[in-house]
């Protein structure tokens, strides 16, 4: 390695960190203009675009609408997740590539044909559009992460600890919930934030699969289309805070499972 | 004497609590409990059966029944059904694809977006993850990595909004231009081919950024001492030792950033213009007007997906791997 290779190397590298942080800061920024005009220079500084939000009935009701559905399609993915990672990670049987092919599906699957899919999908099962069709498309969307993420652990845990509890006569189902399921909660703490955020900030199977009634992302989305407003900033400036505190938190706790075993 | 009784029966509970007699070990031996388990578990077949089968009709029917359904309502003449009508299968949903260039158009641009982008997000990303892997301590490492996590997690949307705000004519890179006098008027970036490659790069360049620094990460650098040893110089040893390695992260990095970019429909919308339609835009169509035209845009839908599933086992195939370790 040359010296200028090395130099020119670090300079990609800091511009690439400025890159990806400079939109964002500069989305912050503009939620604090006093003005109603996206742009340059920023003269005035104002709260009330922030403030404005939370006083928002509107916006507060799309938040609550969202965040339940992230709470819903996690629990779902979760279980489900888990229950597939527990069948795929530990059993040898024919076919299994394909299961597993099966199962990872979703997650390659290109984002616009994946919301078309669900669509007609839920046309077919006769589910209205709306809050139970984003929540089983999130659903749908998640479990990949999840299993992958539940097969992943579970391979550390030692057999020695499922036939000690067996010996002391624990049926495979007792087994599960107190040696399997404790030994997984860090790996579902990491996969449950994970897919709240996923459903949380996704954009495309919400729209296609929601009713009139938006979820955040959607609500920006439409937003966007009818002009730039600070407000919008404000928004996803609560919404970017927000997302990276959860997500700090998970990779943390994931971290910790990662050291552990 | 009842003191000691009630002592012993204390310790009993407590030795109780950790053996025998806790929701657990009640329910183990409860009558209900061991007459339907009997039955459940009888044998190793049906337990392995048992466990089974919910996540056998998960995948089946919630992964794959979507697609298949998308795959058959592709060659009905009508869909949703309208009371009193029959739907014909017909092969016209497919063949109108080839009919127009307002639909052909799209589609190759889309392939093409995706193939240049795919390239300069490789390009782009590859010093900096080797950069990290190779010349950053090891504690910072991970530190960067974490941080760069967060815009990772934030959506599609409000990081597309950031970069409107970056690109716009009263943007930052317009400001920071005429400040340094090398413009007058702002430039034009938004709604053209560059704004939504910008747009792409920064929502997708992560999907190549980890891969590649977990291969890079992974060389040993005793193999670019020995290389240099040999009398290799530095290309060669790029070339010769650190690409070859690496292939594995390029391979399913790039398949990530290909199969995602292909499939935004938003920052199409929001940062692309007339000239920018990609087949995501023209799928998206067919279901905003009334339902008759779902058909049709299963078929383009389709399309693309048989397309860049195609295109990504190719690849896949090209570089020397099965497509079964690409989601770690």
């Amino acid at each position: 390695m040359t010296r200028h290779t090395r130099i020119l190397m670090s300079v990609i590298y800091w511009a690439f960190i400025v890159y990806l942080f400079v939109p964002l800061v500069l989305m912050v920024m503009m939620g604090f203009k006093d003005s109603k005009f996206i742009g340059f220079p920023i003269r005035g500084w104002t709260l009330e675009w922030y403030t404005g939000i939370f006083q928002d009935a509107e916006i507060l009701g799309v938040f609550g609408y969202s965040m339940a559905i992230a709470i819903a399609s996690t629990v779902l993915s979760l279980s489900i997740g888990t229950w597939v990672a527990c069948f795929l990670g530990p059993h040898k049987f024919r076919g299994k590539l394909i299961v597993f092919a099966l199962t990872c599906l979703p997650a390659v699957v290109p984002g616009i044909i994946s919301a078309i899919s669900l669509r007609i999908f839920a046309r077919g099962l006769e589910i209205e559009p709306g809050m139970l069709a984003i929540i089983l498309g999130h659903t749908v969307h998640n479990v990949p992460f999840v299993a992958l993420v539940v097969m992943a652990r579970l391979s550390t845990l030692p057999p020695s600890h499922i036939e000690a509890a067996r010996d002391l006569g624990a049926d495979a189902i007792v087994a599960f919930f107190r040696v399997t399921l404790p030994y997984l909660v860090p790996a579902l703490v990491g996969a449950g934030v994970f897919c709240m955020l996923l459903s949380f900030d996704d954009f495309v199977r919400s729209f296609f699969l929601g009713s009139y009634e938006p979820t955040l992302p959607v609500l920006i989305f439409a937003m966007l289309r009818s002009g730039m407003s600070p407000e919008i900033n404000a928004i996803s400036a609560v919404v970017l805070v927000l997302t990276a505190i959860l997500g700090l938190w998970a990779e943390r706790s994931m971290r910790r499972l990662n050291k552990g075993s | 004497m009842a003191q000691s009784d009630s002592k012993l029966a204390g310790v009993e509970r407590a030795g109780a609590s950790g053996n025998g007699r806790s929701f657990w070990g009640r329910l183990l031996t409860s009558d209900l409990y061991q007459a339907v388990s009997a039955v459940l578990f009888k044998t190793q077949r049906r337990r392995f059966w048992l466990l089974a089968s919910f996540p056998l009709f998960w995948v089946v029917f919630a992964h794959l029944g979507p697609i298949l359904r998308m795959f058959w309502i592709s060659f009905l003449d009508s869909y949703p059904p309208t009371a009193g009508t029959v739907p014909q299968l017909t092969l016209a949903n497919w063949g109108k694809f080839f009919e127009d260039a307002i639909f052909v158009m799209p589609y190759f641009r889309t392939l093409g977006f995706a193939f240049v982008l795919t390239l300069s997000t490789l390009i782009l990303t590859y010093p900096v993850a080797y950069f990290l892997a190779k010349h950053v301590r090891r504690n910072r490492q991970m530190l960067f990595l974490l941080i760069l996590l967060i815009p990772f997690w934030v959506g599609e949307i409000v990081r597309t909004y950031a970069i409107m705000i970056l690109l716009g004519n009263n943007g930052a890179v317009n400001l920071i231009l005429k400040f340094l006098g090398l413009i007058d008027r702002p430039i034009p970036f938004m709604y053209t081919s560059f704004s939504l490659g910008i747009g792409i790069i920064y929502l997708t360049s992560l999907y190549m950024l980890l891969p590649l620094y977990s291969a890079l990460e992974k060389i040993p650098n005793t193999y670019l001492e020995a290389a240099a040893d040999l009398g290799a110089g530095s290309w060669t040893r790029f070339w010769r030792v650190t690409l070859p390695l690496s292939k594995e992260g390029i391979a399913s990095g790039c398949t990530l950033v290909f199969l995602i970019s292909t499939g935004y429909y938003a920052t199409p919308v929001l940062l692309g213009g007339p000239s920018t339609t990609v087949f995501a835009e023209t799928i998206a169509g067919f279901f905003h007007v009334a339902g008759d035209q779902w058909p049709v845009g299963a078929a383009f839908a389709s399309i693309m997906l048989i397309t860049t599933l195609t295109a990504a086992a190719i690849f896949l195939k090209i570089m020397g791997r099965s497509g079964k370790g690409m989601m770690e």
